[in-house]
């Protein structure tokens, strides 16, 4: 998928330097009709008016750059009409001339950008991209509105495609012109050409072209030669497999991406309440102390090295775990050390700290959702099979969840510090006898369970809202993970998310989202019956 | 022992933790004989925080208006805020314990529906006044309540109209995907029932429904993608989620990749705040309809704007300065009802006061409309606005009623 927003302003700049120079031919009749019915306030006028400068341009009568840059315009609120004014385009760099593109002065009387409703932006969408492929051919902005044609074919302007299949400079797109260009000759009156584009559509699997195909089948009805009937049979059959296929493989990606953000939200507290047995209740409050620390890391960023601001989150990574590891050594210090015998107390002591670190956070960022701004490379996402399409946040979501997973196992397994925590785990009198701190191995396995939360606050923020309040919605699904679970056991941790989230993917589409979160809680309180330890019990020092 | 020991330890402490809680929220007592005192029930926690704490603020502000201009009745009007935590039960027993010790003139309070029906009773047994700054379902018409905002028949339905016309796009399918309640579910009967009246079979639509707090909508986007590119024409989305679902469910429509052009969402209950925190860019189009919008063109609108900043400023409050919503407009719009018919009655008084109503106006309404409650039910007419998403997370004005209509509170369709 092509995001169609930024690009095409920077060519647009590029495009006004270049086409300035040879702009003398200003005031065409063309022109001036245009601009008088792009500035109409009526919708028919509009788009009747990108429809004729599209056929103008592709026949070679408009200047495609004057037509990317108008259609542009208009779409992005550069284009300024006034009662009786000529027509002007307000750019970054100052006001033009809409009929010339040359340099206008800024002007005197009110004029704003006609309002473009839902059927004009389509138009003038539609408009841009196509001119692009004119205007600035192989070019990035010419791909992305590729993309943008993609998504409704047959509406793109015949004569266009045909012009920029043309045009050399467009080599590298002829496979996916070729593609737009056979859901235009659906509508072909001649058989072979009809033929020929049923069969490039079923290489191109996915509902939309099963809609076109279906809705070809039942326009033709039994007038359809056999030949045809045939071809648009095969390629109905051959594009439902290929749909079949991409929905599983859309399920088990969904499942997984919710588990890894399960999974996350349950790693520290797999840590802090399986193998160190502390209630924390403000567990979810470390999450959003993560989420809270990367919006930090950004904010600096943009402030200090601008440059660096798509990196952000990967800059976050030790910042995050470190400020809330600090802020849980803290708390364990200050408050859970004096309770360990008391769980009744944590439970309550954690609250009232989660309680209160929400309300500090409300009274220095406030209450509203903070902006994240999604990195170039999180944006957006890719088409795989039919309509399965992998978005890159989730992807980056799941990769994370499994190299925390792999790096919280390292540290556990095969380290020292890692030794002496499953030492105080299994034993802490044993433990303390021969030489291991308990003290100081509860210090740090409260930190690395908090520095871990704030983690998973970090990889929650490009997919979830972050507020102050954020960490409550997690800490019943991590408590519900851990306990199914097993306490004490990160496989089990890991386990048990993937199989809720497997589970709920599976059953919401068919059950709807309520009952799916009825059917996994009675699941699990069937699992709880049935293994009161959960899942993977370990033997503790419960 | 130990056991029975733990339980009653366990039950005071909850007990006692519940009152800790509650406590603080009623700090600001009837001092004298010379206050009149307003409640609100308003959470600032759990999952309607982000959006209905601001509302104490302004129902605040409105008060310090009346104030400056010497009061109500001679008196100096107070506001009561409390939490009640987006637990709707809790709206209930706040709502008691404002009407009955507090003894306040009257509630502004509510954003969901399931709250404003936990609160009725309340209301209705102590002859209270509720102020409901939401627009909301309908079918309901209580005289202890008054409805500040439009029902359906004056918001959703025109905005249906809108969607369904040339200019609209011509919309032929509807995918509706609400929260797990009673606002969402009745608003979607009633749109069913105005397809059918419109000619459309069942399987034009389809209905799907989330808990509250959801917020992991990708398996709905995914079937959502399948239902538009099914034959029969141009699918929108008629969005009634609330509260911190709405953000989520934009985050995987652009994830997805999907914009206006493609589905349009019309989200009745996406508000210039909703959009707060997120990269409004490729959501431009989408569509709302409320009687306020941020962008409403009326000297009213600017007064009113200008004097949010500065509370907020002055106060140095949580909330965004530069972020006015409807809601907002609708509760300051009935804090001035209530001193309207307050002085028209010349008391305080329940049963006097809703004798005052018919024939009561408030000309300074930010949305440039003159409102007026008819007296034949207890709603106010106000103005209709279309909003479509811009990129500067605000809602440009598609389109807005040339008058008030006359509310109807209850629907045909229903």
């Amino acid at each position: 998928m092509h995001r169609f927003h930024r690009a095409p302003l920077v060519f647009l700049a590029v495009c006004l330097a270049l086409c300035t120079a040879g702009a003398a031919t200003a005031e065409t009749p063309l022109r001036r009709a245009t601009l008088e019915q792009l500035c109409e306030k009526s919708v028919g006028p509009r788009v009747e008016a990108v429809d004729r400068l599209l056929t103008a341009t592709a026949a070679g009568e408009e200047d495609a750059s004057w037509t990317f840059a108008i259609l542009d315009a208009a779409r992005s609120k550069g284009l300024h009409c006034g009662k009786d004014a000529v027509p002007l385009l307000k750019l970054e760099d100052g006001w033009r001339d809409a009929a010339s593109l040359a340099p206008a002065e800024p002007p005197e009387q009110k004029m704003k950008p006609p309002f473009v409703n839902l059927k004009v932006r389509a138009s003038l969408d539609m408009g841009a991209a196509l001119s692009a492929l004119l205007a600035a051919p192989g070019s990035a902005a010419a791909e992305s509105g590729l993309g943008e044609i993609e998504k409704r074919p047959d509406r793109a302007n015949s004569a266009v495609i045909a012009a920029a299949t043309a045009l050399s400079e467009n080599a590298p797109f002829v496979d996916r012109l070729g593609s737009i260009q056979a859901s235009l000759d659906l509508a072909s009156e001649v058989p072979e050409d009809r033929i020929a584009a049923i069969d490039r559509i079923a290489e191109n699997p996915s509902e939309r072209n099963r809609t076109a195909l279906l809705n070809l089948q039942a326009e033709l009805g039994g007038k359809a030669d056999p030949v045809t009937r045939d071809a648009l049979d095969n390629a109905i059959a051959e594009i439902d497999g290929w749909i079949a296929l991409g929905a599983v493989a859309s399920t088990v990606y969904s499942g997984l991406s919710y588990a890894s953000i399960l999974f996350m939200a349950s790693l520290g507290l797999a840590v802090i309440f399986g193998l160190m047995g502390v209630i924390n209740l403000a567990q979810g409050e470390f999450i959003m102390i993560g989420a809270y620390a990367t919006y930090a890391v950004q904010e600096a960023l943009r402030a200090i090295a601008p440059g660096l601001l798509d990196w952000y989150l990967l800059i976050a990574i030790p910042i995050a775990f470190l400020i809330t590891a600090g802020v849980g050594c803290a708390v364990e210090a200050s408050v859970i050390r004096h309770l360990y015998r008391r769980p009744l107390m944590t439970l309550l002591a954690t609250w009232a700290i989660s309680l209160f670190l929400i309300n500090s956070v409300q009274a220095i960022f406030g209450t509203q959702n903070l902006e994240f701004a999604t990195p170039a490379f999180l944006g957006g996402g890719e088409r795989l099979i039919a309509d399965f399409i992998v978005t890159w946040n989730r992807l980056f979501a799941i990769l994370f969840a499994a190299l925390v997973f792999v790096a919280a196992l390292l540290v556990l397994n095969r380290t020292q510090l890692g030794m002496y925590i499953r030492a105080v785990t299994e034993n802490r009198d044993m433990a303390g006898c021969i030489g291991v701190s308990p003290r100081r191995v509860d210090l740090i396995s409260f930190g690395i369970g908090s520095g871990l939360a704030g983690l998973a606050g970090l990889a929650l923020s490009p997919i979830y809202n972050v507020n102050p309040t954020m960490g409550t919605n997690f800490i019943v699904d991590a408590f519900m993970i851990v306990v199914l679970g097993g306490v004490g056991n990160l496989y089990g941790t890991l386990i048990a998310a993937l199989g809720v989230g497997m589970i709920n993917v599976v059953i919401e589409p068919l059950y709807g989202a309520v009952a799916a979160k009825v059917i996994v809680l009675l699941l699990i309180i069937a699992v709880i019956q049935l293994r009161p330890e959960g899942l993977f019990a370990v033997k503790g020092r419960r | 022992m130990t056991l029975m020991k733990r339980r009653k330890f366990l039950k005071t402490s909850a007990a006692a933790s519940v009152a800790a809680l509650a406590a603080p929220a009623l700090i600001a007592r009837a001092q004298s004989g010379d206050t009149i005192n307003l409640g609100c029930l308003f959470s600032s926690s759990g999952t309607m925080a982000n959006i209905e704490g601001r509302m104490n603020a302004v129902v605040n502000m409105a008060a310090e208006e009346l104030n400056a201009k010497g009061g109500v009745l001679g008196k100096t009007v107070e506001v009561m805020v409390t939490d009640p935590a987006s637990d709707w039960p809790l709206y209930a027993q706040l709502g008691r314990q404002l009407l009955q010790q507090e003894k306040v003139a009257a509630l502004f309070g509510c954003w969901t529906s399931v709250s404003r029906k936990s609160v009725l009773p309340v209301v209705e047994q102590n002859n209270g006044l509720l102020y409901y700054p939401l627009h909301f379902e309908g079918e309901e018409n209580s005289k202890n309540v008054v409805y500040l905002n439009s029902p359906p028949s004056s918001s959703v339905l025109p905005a249906l109209d809108y969607l369904m016309s040339e200019d609209g796009g011509e919309a032929k399918r509807f995918y509706m995907l609400g929260s797990d309640y009673v606002w969402p579910r009745t608003i979607n009967k009633i749109c069913k029932g105005y397809w059918t009246s419109k000619g459309f079979e069942e399987s034009a639509w389809r209905e799907e429904y989330v808990p509250f707090g959801f917020s992991n909508f990708q398996t709905l986007v995914n079937d959502i993608r399948q239902f538009a590119s099914e034959p029969g024409g141009q699918p929108i989305i008629v969005l009634t989620v609330v509260g911190s679902s709405i953000p989520a469910f934009f985050k995987e429509i652009i994830n997805q990749g999907i914009a206006a052009t493609d589905i349009p969402i019309l989200g009745l209950d996406v508000l210039e705040a909703d959009l707060e925190g997120l990269d409004t860019a490729p959501m431009v189009g989408h569509l709302n309809c409320w009687a306020y919008l941020q962008n409403a063109e009326a000297p009213e609108n600017d007064t009113f704007k200008e004097a949010w900043k500065s509370y907020v400023g002055g106060n140095s409050l949580p909330y965004s300065p530069e972020t006015v919503i409807d809601p907002m407009v609708s509760a300051y719009d009935g804090v001035m009802l209530w001193a309207a018919a307050a002085e028209k009655a010349g008391t305080v008084e329940v049963d006097p006061m809703r004798e005052a109503f018919p024939g009561l106006t408030f000309d300074g309404c930010p949305s440039g409309y003159d409102i007026a409650m008819t007296g034949e039910n207890n709603y106010v007419s106000r103005g209709v606005f279309i909003g479509s998403v811009n990129d500067e997370q605000a809602f440009d004005i598609l389109w807005q009623s040339d008058d008030q209509p006359t509310p109807v509170p209850f629907s045909p369709y229903a």
